[in-house]
Formats: structure tokens, C-alpha cells, sequence
């Protein structure tokens, strides 16, 4: 009997247990959404989880540059099949190719954001607000305006081209799983891209802060978008704000090339920390998509090269200091002609220095530089007419290249201001965006892959008629999204 | 048991008898000759003049009578009845009751006869899968049960196969059965978190010891499976361990060795390196072609390539006359090797002959207040890949220890430690070891510098590399220490009644180490890195019954079982990795210049109350009921808790008194029961909606919302039907089972896909409701049964359709094989439709006269390009549209088997076949290419198949160096049929004469063969016709043929 009540006691501890809290469990790394802002250090936090995002292989880390180079002529590859290829062989539809990482990606930041400012607005109801406060505030509006600043300029027309074409939905709130949005117009989301921006800047502190927006990369961006709208006045005001704030410098033309060593240097209005071993892309970053085959590592597979036509640009000045960041290229193996196209603005140097934290692929991406200013304001100048100015800040750039001729008012033009932007932001994710803006013809360098593949995805030249040069909506958006698909962007399959 | 044997037999007794005298005599076992102890023999019709044999199986009955019966019972072997006949000495052979209806097995909280039960159960003994050369028993299950799917489709040491019972019972939650061993849930599937870097895990189930199984028993339907409720919908296996036997110490030795030189089928062979080159040059030439220029022109372009890749190792080209027809290869002679005529086998440097060892050692015995079984066993298992092999110990300790009079103490404790080194099993073109064999390692790459002689370091093009200089840098293992104790105390409070109470600890601790040196170009970039995980498993379950068990009148049979359960499951996890490593000679975190750290923990836990009645009438009629209700914290508030319960019913119609005439059928019975259980959502904390802090910024925390969740998430629930039949001719020589089912499960769990622009890509809701119904056959019969020689046969057969019967969206919903992330299969979930209907774009074939792909449009507001067969057709894959291509799931599959016993000899074969359907050959893209993935290698059925001027009526395109990526498309090109039969495995064994064995005190010696894989028959014969559950073939390393031979000893 005296083990039976052991027994008994046993039963009784065990069932002691057995409460409804037993059932209660929670995730050790994880928080329960509807409460994890609650005062400013989680908005803090929340903000650095944005920013993370931004550096995934699917935004600056990688995919947005590529994006803008790829498809620009200033870079051919080798081979296809390595990663991103099809951004050059145009090589999309909606089911395959599609590229619907950045759509999928771009859209989960805004809705990070979304929730931030809604948590926001409702800690500021509650009487939490504090300047602190706002200033999240006015970065979540400000990086809100460049996702879909981004967006519109992969998914929708160049605004100066048709405005009333579909851009990309819009949403300013968090969505339930349920939601089917639909398209507005490229004009619709420019103009909330301005309104977020404008809302954001005065919430904004002027102070630098390394690795975050403040109120100057509001005005750098605004100084981009205004300048894709043609605003050019605005833009002009924005750049020159920037300017001549004087918290920013241009790096001296001896300087230059180390420029690429240093985070956060005196030229970063926008740059995002890339953190050693977690964002750290390695054999995946732009370190790795840019530079030479096999170079510094044997899983190198050295993807795109400059073209033969950016080569012939930069030729106009051998002594151009900006060759210091580009070394010879994989055709070298077969040709035995060291030709000068790969680029390693992010690997540091050419040796591979790196930014300064052990790794030569965790390199800072500097989404926006001081020299774009410079440059944006020569192109607006152009806009309003002042080509005193124009040159002026041309030449400011421009004398990185000793031997040629600075440009005179008499001269100066959008085109030069365009070449310039080719040498100076190379690799920067500009080229296609630039020369669709301004309706130009892109050039392919096809003979540079040849026979390797043949292109027959799209033509050797092509312009922004092209249907290819905006983004397909993806098959699944499709599938998900039943009210999405009568808004295919033109050329594209849908489904019924 | 043995109680319950007792009753039985009591009602035999009936008459007296005259003359007595002394009768001795030994019992021993058919199956080994070994003496049985304590066999209970009772004098039919003399209360209380029975005995018991004593422990080396010898009886006296004193004052027998001379035409006495004696009925022999012993629990596991038919009950024998023997006349006395006059003799004074009677020896008794008795043989084990494999196919008995008084069979008794373990189901539910319980165990039951199989002429009674009243669900549907299948058991496999230990005698049926015991030679199988396997890590994990459930390969040797494979063909043995009606409904139950097993696959293996990793011939990868320490892989699973995949197992299913009747079909898809779930979406997104699992399909997995769940496992319970000694009557409790286990963990089973992948517990370590090398997924993360290399393969994709171990299986835990590799930690049970084959040879520690005593039974496995397979519950299929809801009445043998509502009683572990929300986690049975997808049937249950019950592992049963074997337990001492009364009688002297039994010590038993095994040894075992299977080689494996070879795969079992052809798999993606390549072509020969003249005709790589073929390829190569074909490619560019017609893309040259294409680009308008000369045949010169083309050739030398094709030269050119062929001469950029493959100088550097040794190689150069000509075409004399601009065809490919002069091609040829010659050898460099600059360097210190002329390669001419040579070419590299990698395929001899990557796989082997491998070999699989196994030793087990097991002592069991026990007295009438103990028994005991304990055994230690090695295994070391080879992959045929060099890097790949699984070694485990174990041992187990299984004491019952009566305590008094009325309680009984069972102890069981098992401890497994193995070691998996391996590699990846997916789509990843720089770690699995197959996928370079067949689709990147040119044999024109050599692993040296032919010019030097030193050792290749640079990586080959498209991602090959040199295995012979790489496997030197690099490491892994997963080692898993299993420790599982399980204490068992019932308590028999009255006869009838008995509680018990069973509370088990099982903790699976998992160590995951990977380590790339500074050389390895996994490694270069960051100088070395080195990974170490640990992931630690407990769970604990505790649960106590009380169940009662009472017979009235003669012929009322009550039994009763109430009972509660609770289960806490909890994982600790921790990863330290450094990087810049000192040294590598040293592949410790410590000496790494840079650390990085991670560790979190999760968990979930249930609550259940369980409780069964049954009630038979006159061994006729049965009837019984369960009810359960489980709690998960897998669920929110709102529908936590869910119920689970059964009816069924069975009708004996051979003990009605009707039928006692009709003595060619010694069984009948019919049986049905309807139920309900359901399934988890796998996720922990799927209804949750949560915001993680794992994206670090400016060495700063960061933190993302995570997921959009429904809260009311709710159970997966499945509502069965099972009839079936049982018959049983001439003595029982002929057993039919007919069983029907039809299993409709509702609020089936999925994750997804939504519109994107809410931020996410999809969240888990219930969906929808999916229909299984088929039917089962299983026959065998004995043959020929005579004392020397029997031989008796079976098959067994399922024919299950599974279909999609409703989508609560009414929306179609489309997904991809979840196998590894690799996306290898298109689905689609369409209301009407299989639940394996594969999706895409049809492909039409290729264009006789041009060689190139065709598409049917499937569009009618789309214009055709042409016509293929009167459809309309298009030459670009973006106009097709994707449509229902066909399905997974065949349409019948079983096994069949046959053994012949011959004195001491036996041989078994054990066939599976599968009957319909289709397997989607992902690979297809990367070896059946037209020439996008110009850098690699091609099959030779590539070879053969494709188009050119001379063989215009290809299966697949003119190969041609331009941007298309037709094959890359989930498309119905690369479906082909499934059927298939393999002879999975041929036992030839003999077991030596007592005679001969006894003199050296060896109770029973026995050698064995044992064959797995030997022969296959496919109807399709690219690549191993046996694929996974989702129906796809992928890069897995292929299964082999096994060749083992064993020895067994008993002393």
C-alpha cells in the first residue's frame, strides 16, 4: 500500500501541471506583433530592422544595382547561367524570369513601414511623442518615398513618358492577409513619393548620422525624384541645399580611389552598413558579381564586365583617376589583352582592402554620394537654363578626369552631364534608369558574349518603347492577386 | 495476456479420462528448436491437472491419462492440442502464431487479438524485416502493408525514406505518421540544423536499432487511431521493443555485411567525352548558324570555345572539314602529360564499393518475477560516395520487474550515438557529389595541371570543382546522442483493474560541425569558418490509464480504458561560428579571429484525456468507442482544444453457429468503424503574429515584423470510414483481407500565397478539404505445407485516389514539392482535382523539320504559331498557358512476396510495384538541356535524343547555344510514367541442424544472404523509377544493390 502512494503522489505532481498556462507558449526570439512598439527605442529598433532589409541581396545589397546596370549597355557579361544574366538578355515573362524578388521585397519594407508609422501615429495619440519620435518618423516616411521611388522606376513608365500608365499599388497602411490591391497611376505614386518626402524632411535632424537617412538624404532624394520628374527647379534646390550645407565634400581627385576603403567618408549622404558576417553577402555581393573571374577566390565567377562601349568613354582620358578602381577582365585568359572592365568599388580596391572590417565583401553600399548632387544639379541647372551653373558643377566631377577640357557654359550639355554620370556612378545602379528618363538608346555589347550565347530575347539596341524595359507582375502576384490581372504591364502574359 | 489465453482455454475443458501414468516431454520452438519454458499444458477436460515446463522446456505430468489431449498455450504461439496416445515421452513442437487469428498486438494503450480487433491494424514481425541490411527499419517495411507508401529515395547514408499511410492526409501540415515506441509518442524526423548549411538533416529514427524491434504495427484507420487523436490523421506507427522471455539467459550474436558496388538503376549516365564534345561543338555551331554565318566561320567559333575550356587541361581541337563529323581531340604536348585518348573518371575518384557492417549482441531471459533484455549493436553504414558515411551505437536495457503482487515495473532504456558525415542532396551545384558526377565534371577536367602537375586549386567552369584537392579542406558531421528512458508502473488494483502509469524522458541532443579551411573556396573568402550547432530535444509525456477488463456470463466481455496525457516538447538551440581561423590544423571555434553567436529555444506542448470502451457477445459481436481530447499550444485560445473519437463494430461470422458446418472457411469476419482525428499545424507558433530581432544593423538589434497570422487557426480533422473483410480458407492455409476506406479531411492547413503587396508572401490558414478513398487487398497463402517444406506466397495491393474536394476560397491554389527548397515540382490544388496534379505548360515536342520546342497554347484568346496534332501550338513558352499536366499519385502499388522453406533452408523475395502516374524528373533541365547550360556535361540520353539533321524525329530539341531557357520550365516535358517493379530484396538463409550445432553448445546457428535492390524494371529508364511521396526525382544520390551476408548465433 505504500507504494501506491507513491504512486498516487506521482499522479498528483504530474497533473499539478496541467493548467491551461501549460498550453501558453511562447517563441524565445520572437515578440507578439500588436505589442513590440511600445516607446522609442523599439521604433529605434524597427528601424534598424528596415534598414537591414535594405541591405538584402535583394535591394542595395545587390539585386537595385544590378538592376540599373545590367540593363543600362555600360556593363556585357561573359556566359549566362551565373545569376542575373537574364537582367541583360531581357530574358523575362511573367512566369519565368520575372525577377519578383524586388517586388515581393520592396513591398515587405513598406510594410514594415507601414506598421511603424501606424505605431507611431498611435504612441503620439497617446501623448508618447517626442522629437526623438518624430525624427523615426520622418526616416520611415523618407524610406518609404525611395522604395517606391525604386518601384515605380522598375514596374512603371519614366514619368516623363506616361504618366497615366500604371505604377505600382499604393499602400500607406498595414494590409490584412486578405487584401487585393490594384495599380495606380506613375503620377499617383510620384506624388506620394513628394508628399512622403516633403512630410518626412522637417521631421528630420540635419545632424550626419552614419548609416541612417537624415534630412539631407531626404533632400538628396528628393533631388533625384524631382529631377525624374522634370521638376527641375526643385531639384536644382534640393541638390544645391545639399551643397551647400557644407556637412558633405567632395572627395579631392588624389583621394578618390581610396574613397572606396573608407565607411561613411565625406561624400555618403546615404549609406548602409553592411555587418560582418550577417549581411555580409560574400560570395553572393557586388564585390563578388563585379569582379574578376577566380580573382581573390576560387568561387569567384566574375559576372558582368563593363562594355567596350563605357571602355571607349572612360579611353577619352587614360589618367582618369577613376581607373584606379577597375582592373582587367576575364577576357584576358583567351585574348592575352588585359582589358580594364571589372570593377571593385566593392571589394575596396583591387586588392581587395575592403571598407575596414576584415572582410573585402562587407563592404558599405553608398546608395547616395555627394558627386550625384553635383551632378543633379548640373542637369537641372541645364533644366532652368543656367549653364554657368551647370558647368560649374560639372567640372566639379569632372576634373577627375585631368586630361580633358573642363566644360564651359557655351558646351555644357545633358549629354555631357550623362557621360559623366556613366564614369562617375559606373556599378552604382544608375545607367538604365538614367538613359530611360531621357529616352535615349541603350546599346548592348552582344559581340562581347558571342558565341558564348545569342541574344534573341530582345535586339542589340533598344529604347524605352521596349516593353521589356519595365517588369513583368509575376505569376504568383498573379495567382494571389485576382484584381492585379488586368493591370499586366503592356507585352506581358496574364492569366484568366 | 497469458490471463486472458487462460479463460480461453478453460472453456475447453470438458471430459475425464481413465488409465494414468507419467508422461514427460520437452517443448521447443519450430522456428529455432530452442526450448520454451513455462508453456502452460493443461489436460483437456481435468481441472487443475495441469503443468508448466520448466526452464529448459521439459515437463512431467504425473497421473496422465493415456488418452489424454494436452493443450499446449504459450503467449506468441498457436495453442496446440496433442494426444498422449499411450506414449510416455511426448515431445512438443510448437510453432509461433505469425498468422494466428489469437495473435496478439499492440495497438492503442493496449494490446488486442487480431481475430477481434475491430480497426484496422497491420503487424510486421521482426522475423520479416530482420536481414535487411538498414540503418532504419522503415526500408525494410517497404511492400509489407496494404496502404502504407514506402519510398527511399536517398541513397545517401543516414536518409529516411518517406512514409505514407493511405495516402495525402494533409496540405502543409504533416504527412509524417507519427511514431510511438513502447507506447509513447516520439520524436521522429530531423532534429539537428545542418539543413541550414549542407544536407538536410539526420533522421532520428536511425537511432532504434533495427534489431531491438520486437513488432511494428501499423494503425490505419480511425478506430485504431483516434485514441492519439490530433496527431493520427495520418496513421501510426507503433514500434514495440523486444522484452525478455522466461527461461534461461538466451545470449544472440549477429554479424552482418552488405556491399554495395553499384546503383541500383541507370542513373542520368553520361555520354562519353567524344561525345560531350560533340555536343559543345554542335551548340556553337548552330548558334553560329543561327547568327547567319558560314559553316567555317560557325566551326571556328566552336573551336574556339572548345579550345578556351579545355586547353588548360590538356586538350585541343580540329574539324578539319567545318562538321562535326571531323572533329577530333588531340592532346597538348606542352606540358609534362599528353592527355591525347585519356580522359578522367571521376566517377571512380567520387563513389565506391560501399560497405555496411553490422554487429549485434543481445542477452535476454528471465524468471517468473523478472525478464530482461538488454543488447549493444554497432553499425557503420557507407554512402557510395566517398564523403558520405553513418556509424551508430546503441544499446538498450527493457527490464519488467513484478513488485508484489499486484504492481509490475517496465523499464526501458535505449541509447543511440551516431555520427552522419555527408554532403547536399538538392538542386546545389557546388556540394552535391551526384549532380557533379553527372552534370558539371567534364571527364576532359583533370584534378591536376597537366602542364605542372599540381594539383587543380581553381574552380572548374559552371561551378565544378576539383573533388580530389577540395575534400582535403573541408569537414562536417551531425552526431546525435539519444538517450530514452521510459518507466512503466501498473498497478493491478483488482483483478479486472489494472492502472498504469507510464512516464518517459527523451532527449535527443544533435552536435552539427561544419568546417571549410582557408583553401576552400567555401572558405577563401573569410579565411576558414568553422560552425557549431547544438540542438538539444527533450520531450517528456506522462500518462496514466486505468482500464478494466471483465467477462460475465460467459459471454460478456466489458473492457474499459480512461485516461489523461501530457507532453512537453522543447528544443534548446545554440551555434557559435568563427571565422579567420588561426590555423587548419585546427577546426575549433576558438581559434578564430572573428566570432558570431546565436542561441534561442522552442518549444510546444499538449494535454489529453483519453478514455475507450468495448463489449463483445459471445465471440461474435463487437463493438467499441474512444473519445479523446487534446489541447495544443500549437493553437490560439479559441481553438485549442479539439475532439477525437471512434466507433466500430466486428462480426465473427465463423463462430455463428450457422457456419459450423462449412469447414473450408475457418474464418470470416466483417469489421467497420467510423472516426475522427485531425493533425497539428507543424509550425509552433503559426497563429501568432510576431515580429523577430534577427537582422542586426550598425552593430545595433533590429527587429522586422514577421508574418501576418490568422489566430484562429484550427486543427486539421479527418473523418474516416473503413469496411472490411476477412476471410480465411482450408485451416487458415488462405487469408484474404478486403478493406475500404474513405477519409475526408477538412480545415486542412496551408500556407498561402497571397497578394505580395501586403508585405508578405503567404500565411498559414485552413484551406480547404481533401478526399482519400481506395481500397486494399491483402492475400497469402500457404502453398505447400508439408513438415519439410513450405512455401506460401502474399501480395499486397492499394488502389487510392486522393483528390481536392473543396478550396474554402474557391480559388486555386499553386506550390512546389517542398522537398529541400528546391522547387522541383509545379502543383496545384483545384477543386475536383488529384492532390498531386502537377502544373504547367504543355509541351508539344519538338518541330520535326526545325528542332525546336513546341508549346501547346492552351489559350484560346492567344493566336497559334502552328498547329501540333490539330491543337494550337506556339513556339514560345510565355504565350502557353500552364494547365493540369497530370498526376502523382499512381493509380495502384504494393508488394508481393514469396517464401520457400526447404529443412533448414529458406528463401524469401520480396517485390514492390508501382501502377500509374507520373514522376517529374527535375534533373531534366540540367542534363536533358538544348544548350542554355552550355558548360555542363549532358546525359547520353540527351545524346541519343536529340534532334539533328539525322534524327529528325527527336524526343527532345536541336541543341543550340542561344538564350532560351525552355528547359528550364515546369512543363510536361519532363514527366515521364512511374510504373515500375523492383525486387526491393531476396533473403536466402540456413539455419544449421540442431544435431550438429548442439554438440558446441550453440542453440542455433544460422548464415544468410540477403539482396536488396537487385532488380528493377521501370517504365521509364533515365533514372530510379522510385521517387518520393511528391512523385519528383531530384538530385538525390540514387539508391544501390546491396549484397549482405550474415551470420546469426544463439547460444
Amino acid at each position: 500500500m505504500k507504494k501506491l502512494h507513491i504512486l498516487l503522489a506521482i499522479f498528483a505532481v504530474v497533473l499539478a501541471v496541467s493548467c491551461e498556462g501549460f498550453l501558453d507558449v511562447k517563441p524565445s526570439n520572437q515578440a507578439s506583433a500588436e505589442t513590440y512598439i511600445t516607446s522609442v527605442s523599439d521604433a529605434e529598433i524597427m528601424i534598424n530592422g528596415v534598414m537591414s532589409l535594405m541591405t538584402s541581396s535583394s535591394y542595395y545589397g545587390r539585386n537595385m544595382f544590378m538592376y540599373g546596370d545590367a540593363k543600362g549597355g555600360d556593363f556585357a557579361l561573359r556566359s549566362q547561367g551565373r545569376g542575373l544574366d537574364q537582367l541583360y538578355t531581357f530574358n523575362h515573362s511573367h512566369s519565368s524570369n520575372s525577377y519578383s524578388g524586388y517586388w515581393t521585397h520592396l513591398y515587405n519594407i513598406i510594410a514594415q513601414l507601414n506598421n511603424l508609422l501606424l505605431n507611431i501615429e498611435k504612441l503620439e495619440e497617446e501623448g508618447e511623442g517626442s522629437s526623438a519620435l518624430s525624427n523615426y518618423k520622418g526616416q520611415a516616411l523618407t524610406l518609404r518615398a525611395l522604395v517606391y521611388f525604386d518601384l515605380v522606376r522598375m514596374y512603371g513608365k519614366p514619368y516623363n513618358m506616361d504618366k497615366a500608365s500604371y505604377g505600382v499599388p499604393l499602400i500607406l497602411e498595414p494590409l490584412d492577409a486578405s487584401a487585393q490591391p490594384t495599380r495606380a497611376s506613375v503620377e499617383q505614386v510620384y506624388a506620394q513619393i513628394v508628399a512622403d518626402l516633403t512630410a518626412g524632411a522637417p521631421l528630420l535632424s540635419k545632424a550626419k548620422k552614419n548609416g541612417y537617412v537624415n534630412y539631407y538624404a531626404n533632400k538628396a532624394i528628393q533631388a533625384r525624384v524631382y529631377l525624374y520628374m522634370e521638376n527641375w527647379a526643385a531639384s536644382l534646390a534640393a541638390a544645391e541645399e545639399i551643397i551647400n550645407s557644407g556637412i558633405y565634400t567632395l572627395y579631392t581627385p588624389e583621394n578618390w580611389v581610396n574613397s572606396w576603403t573608407v565607411q561613411f567618408n565625406t561624400e555618403s549622404i546615404f549609406e548602409l552598413y553592411i555587418v560582418t558576417g550577417e549581411s555580409d553577402l560574400t560570395s553572393g555581393s557586388l564585390s563578388f558579381y563585379l569582379r574578376r573571374h577566380g580573382h581573390g577566390s576560387t568561387s569567384a565567377m566574375g559576372w558582368y564586365m563593363a562594355s567596350d562601349y563605357w571602355i571607349e568613354r572612360m579611353n577619352e582620358d587614360p589618367n582618369d583617376v577613376r581607373w584606379g578602381v577597375m582592373d582587367y577582365d576575364e577576357s584576358f585568359d583567351q585574348t592575352g589583352v588585359k582589358r580594364y572592365g571589372s570593377c571593385y568599388k566593392y571589394s575596396g580596391s583591387t586588392t581587395f582592402a575592403g571598407d575596414g572590417k576584415g572582410s573585402a565583401t562587407a563592404v558599405n553600399i553608398k546608395v547616395i554620394r555627394l558627386s550625384e548632387m553635383y551632378l543633379i544639379a548640373a542637369e537641372a541647372a541645364i533644366g532652368t537654363g543656367n549653364k554657368a551653373k551647370a558647368a560649374d558643377y560639372l567640372n566639379a566631377i569632372r576634373k577627375r578626369s585631368p586630361s580633358l577640357a573642363p566644360a564651359t557654359a557655351a558646351n555644357v550639355s545633358v549629354d555631357m552631364v550623362l557621360d559623366e554620370r556613366s564614369k562617375e556612378l559606373f556599378g552604382e545602379g544608375h545607367r538604365f534608369f538614367d538613359m530611360m528618363r531621357l529616352n535615349k538608346t541603350i546599346t548592348f555589347n552582344d559581340d562581347f558574349i558571342y558565341p558564348f550565347v545569342v541574344i534573341t530575347h530582345r535586339e542589340k539596341t533598344i529604347d524605352r518603347t521596349f516593353y521589356k524595359t519595365i517588369l513583368p507582375i509575376a505569376l504568383g502576384e498573379l495567382n494571389a492577386n485576382e484584381a492585379i490581372r488586368s493591370q499586366q504591364n503592356p507585352g506581358y502574359a496574364t492569366i484568366d | 495476456m497469458k490471463k486472458v489465453l487462460f479463460f480461453v482455454l478453460a472453456a475447453f475443458v470438458t471430459t475425464a479420462a481413465f488409465a494414468q501414468s507419467r508422461v514427460t516431454g520437452k517443448v521447443t520452438s519450430s522456428e529455432d528448436g530452442s526450448p520454451l519454458p513455462f508453456v502452460t499444458i493443461l489436460i483437456q477436460g481435468e481441472r487443475g491437472l495441469g503443468t508448466n515446463t520448466d526452464i529448459d522446456g521439459n515437463f512431467v505430468l504425473e497421473r496422465c491419462p493415456s488418452d489424454a489431449v494436452l493443450v499446449l498455450s504459450y503467449v506468441g504461439y498457436t495453442t496446440v492440442q496433442v494426444p498422449v496416445a499411450g506414449r510416455n515421452v511426448v515431445n512438443i513442437t510448437m510453432i509461433p502464431d505469425a498468422l494466428a487469428l489469437e495473435e496478439v498486438m499492440v495497438v492503442a494503450y493496449g494490446t488486442a487479438k487480431k481475430g477481434t480487433y475491430t480497426g484496422s491494424a497491420a503487424v510486421v514481425r521482426s522475423e520479416t524485416i530482420k536481414d535487411v541490411a538498414s540503418m532504419s527499419f522503415e526500408k525494410a517495411l517497404s511492400g509489407k502493408v496494404a496502404g502504407m507508401q514506402i519510398t527511399t529515395t536517398s541513397g545517401q547514408a543516414g536518409s529516411a525514406p518517406n512514409i505514407r499511410v493511405r495516402g495525402i492526409g494533409s496540405m502543409n501540415a504533416s504527412n509524417e505518421p507519427l511514431y510511438v515506441v513502447d507506447g509513447v509518442p516520439v520524436v521522429s524526423g530531423g532534429t539537428g540544423q545542418m539543413s541550414d548549411y549542407l544536407y538536410t538533416s539526420n533522421n532520428v529514427m536511425n537511432s532504434i536499432n533495427p534489431q531491438d524491434i520486437e513488432s511494428i504495427t501499423v494503425l490505419k484507420d480511425a478506430a485504431a487511431s483516434a485514441l492519439y487523436g490530433s496527431r493520427a490523421a495520418n496513421g501510426v506507427i507503433m514500434i514495440t521493443t523486444k522484452r525478455g522471455r522466461l527461461g534461461k539467459p538466451v545470449i544472440n550474436f549477429k554479424a552482418s555485411v552488405g556491399l554495395t558496388p553499384s546503383f541500383a538503376t541507370v542513373n542520368y549516365d553520361i555520354a562519353g567525352p567524344e561525345q560531350q564534345v560533340e555536343l559543345y561543338y554542335e551548340n556553337f555551331f548552330n548558334a553560329g548558324k543561327y547568327e547567319g554565318k558560314t559553316d567555317a566561320a560557325s566551326s571556328s567559333d566552336a573551336l574556339r570555345q572548345l579550345n578556351n575550356r579545355f586547353n588548360k587541361h590538356g586538350y585541343h581541337f580540329t574539324a578539319d572539314d567545318n562538321t562535326v563529323k571531323s572533329l577530333k581531340i588531340h592532346g597538348m604536348t606542352d606540358g609534362i602529360e599528353n592527355r591525347e585518348g585519356k580522359f578522367y573518371d571521376w566517377d571512380d575518384y567520387l563513389f565506391r564499393t560501399a560497405i555496411y557492417q553490422t554487429y549485434d549482441l543481445s542477452v535476454s531471459g528471465g524468471t517468473d518475477r523478472a525478464t530482461y533484455y538488454s543488447s549493444i549493436s554497432y553499425t557503420k553504414e557507407q554512402g557510395r560516395s566517398t564523403q558520405n558515411d553513418f556509424s551508430r551505437i546503441s544499446g538498450r536495457v527493457n527490464v519488467t520487474q513484478k513488485i508484489g503482487k499486484i504492481m509490475e515495473l517496465s523499464t526501458s532504456v535505449n541509447l543511440a550515438n551516431s555520427t552522419q558525415h555527408g554532403f547536399n542532396d538538392t538542386r546545389n551545384v557546388s556540394s552535391n557529389y551526384f549532380m557533379l558526377s553527372r552534370n558539371l565534371l567534364w571527364p576532359l577536367y583533370w584534378p591536376t595541371n597537366y602542364k605542372t602537375g599540381d594539383p587543380w586549386t581553381a574552380r572548374y567552369g559552371s561551378y565544378a570543382y576539383n573533388h580530389l584537392y577540395y575534400d582535403q579542406h573541408w569537414d562536417n558531421f551531425a552526431k546525435v546522442l539519444r538517450i530514452g528512458a521510459n518507466e512503466s508502473l501498473s498497478v493491478k488494483i483488482l483483478p479486472e483493474l489494472v492502472l498504469k502509469t507510464v512516464l518517459s524522458f527523451d532527449n535527443t541532443s544533435t552536435r552539427d560541425h561544419i568546417y571549410y579551411d582557408a583553401n576552400h573556396y567555401s572558405g577563401s573568402n573569410v579565411n576558414g569558418s568553422v560552425n557549431e550547432m547544438y540542438t538539444n530535444y527533450y520531450k517528456l509525456v506522462s500518462s496514466t490509464t486505468l482500464s478494466y477488463d471483465k467477462e460475465f456470463a460467459g459471454k460478456h466481455n466489458v473492457s474499459a480504458l480512461v485516461g489523461w496525457e501530457a507532453e512537453e516538447n522543447k528544443t534548446d538551440f545554440m551555434r557559435s561560428s568563427g571565422t579567420n581561423l588561426a590555423t587548419d590544423a585546427l577546426q575549433t571555434v576558438t581559434t578564430a579571429g572573428t566570432y558570431t553567436a546565436n542561441a534561442y529555444y522552442w518549444g510546444h506542448t499538449m494535454l489529453s484525456m483519453l478514455s475507450r470502451a468495448e463489449y463483445s457477445y459471445d465471440g461474435r459481436y463487437y463493438i467499441s468507442g474512444s473519445f479523446r481530447r487534446d489541447g495544443s499550444s500549437r493553437l490560439g485560445e479559441n481553438s485549442r482544444w479539439g475532439n477525437f473519437w471512434s466507433v466500430a463494430g466486428s462480426w465473427r461470422v465463423t463462430n455463428e453457429e450457422f457456419m459450423k458446418n462449412i469447414t473450408q472457411i475457418s474464418n470470416l469476419r466483417l469489421r467497420g468503424s467510423y472516426g475522427v482525428n485531425g493533425t497539428l499545424p507543424s509550425a509552433n507558433y503559426g497563429w501568432r503574429a510576431l515580429a523577430s530581432y534577427n537582422s542586426k544593423y550598425m552593430d545595433a538589434p533590429g527587429g522586422v515584423i514577421a508574418n501576418i497570422a490568422d489566430a484562429n487557426l484550427a486543427w486539421e480533422t479527418s473523418y474516416t470510414w473503413n469496411a472490411a473483410l476477412e476471410v480465411g480458407l482450408f485451416n487458415n492455409r488462405l487469408n484474404a483481407t478486403v478493406e475500404y476506406f474513405n477519409r475526408d479531411s477538412k480545415d486542412l492547413l496551408q500556407s498561402v500565397p497571397i497578394s505580395t503587396v501586403t508585405g508578405f508572401s503567404s500565411t498559414l490558414r485552413n484551406i480547404g478539404e481533401i478526399n482519400n478513398h481506395g481500397v486494399e487487398i491483402e492475400l497469402s497463402g500457404d502453398i505447400i505445407r508439408t513438415n519439410d517444406l513450405t512455401w506460401s506466397a502474399g501480395i499486397t495491393g492499394s488502389w487510392i485516389k486522393s483528390t481536392v474536394t473543396k478550396l474554402y476560397g474557391g480559388d486555386d491554389i499553386v506550390w512546389y514539392d517542398p522537398y529541400a527548397g528546391d522547387s522541383r515540382a509545379k502543383f496545384i490544388y483545384r477543386e475536383g482535382e488529384s492532390t498531386l496534379a502537377y502544373y504547367g505548360i504543355e509541351w508539344a515536342g519538338v518541330e520535326r523539320e526545325t528542332g525546336r520546342n513546341v508549346w501547346f497554347l492552351n489559350d484560346e484568346d492567344a493566336t497559334a504559331d502552328l498547329t501540333v496534332d490539330g491543337r494550337p501550338a506556339t513556339y514560345s513558352y510565355a504565350k502557353a498557358n500552364e494547365v493540369i499536366l497530370g498526376e502523382a499519385h499512381p493509380k495502384f502499388f504494393g508488394g508481393f512476396s514469396t517464401d520457400l522453406t526447404w529443412k533448414g533452408l529458406s528463401v524469401g523475395l520480396t517485390f514492390t510495384y508501382k501502377i500509374g502516374g507520373y514522376t517529374y524528373n527535375a534533373p531534366g533541365r540540367d542534363i536533358n538541356d538544348d544548350g542554355y547550360y552550355w558548360e555542363r556535361i549532358m546525359s547520353q540520353f540527351c545524346y541519343d535524343n536529340r534532334w539533328t539533321p539525322e534524327n529528325k524525329d527527336a524526343k527532345y530539341p536541336q541543341r543550340i547555344a542561344i538564350d532560351m531557357e525552355d528547359v528550364n520550365q515546369k512543363s510536361s516535358r519532363h514527366m515521364n510514367p512511374a510504373d515500375y517493379v523492383r525486387l526491393k530484396n531476396i533473403t536466402v538463409a540456413y539455419t544449421l541442424p540442431r544435431s550438429l550445432t548442439s554438440k558446441v553448445h550453440i542453440q542455433n546457428a544460422r548464415i544468410y544472404f540477403n539482396g536488396a535492390n537487385l532488380w528493377t524494371w521501370a517504365a521509364h529508364k533515365e533514372y530510379d523509377p522510385e521517387v518520393g511521396h511528391w512523385g519528383s526525382r531530384g538530385w538525390e544520390m540514387p539508391i544501390g544493390k546491396t549484397y549482405t551476408f550474415g551470420l546469426e548465433f544463439s547460444f
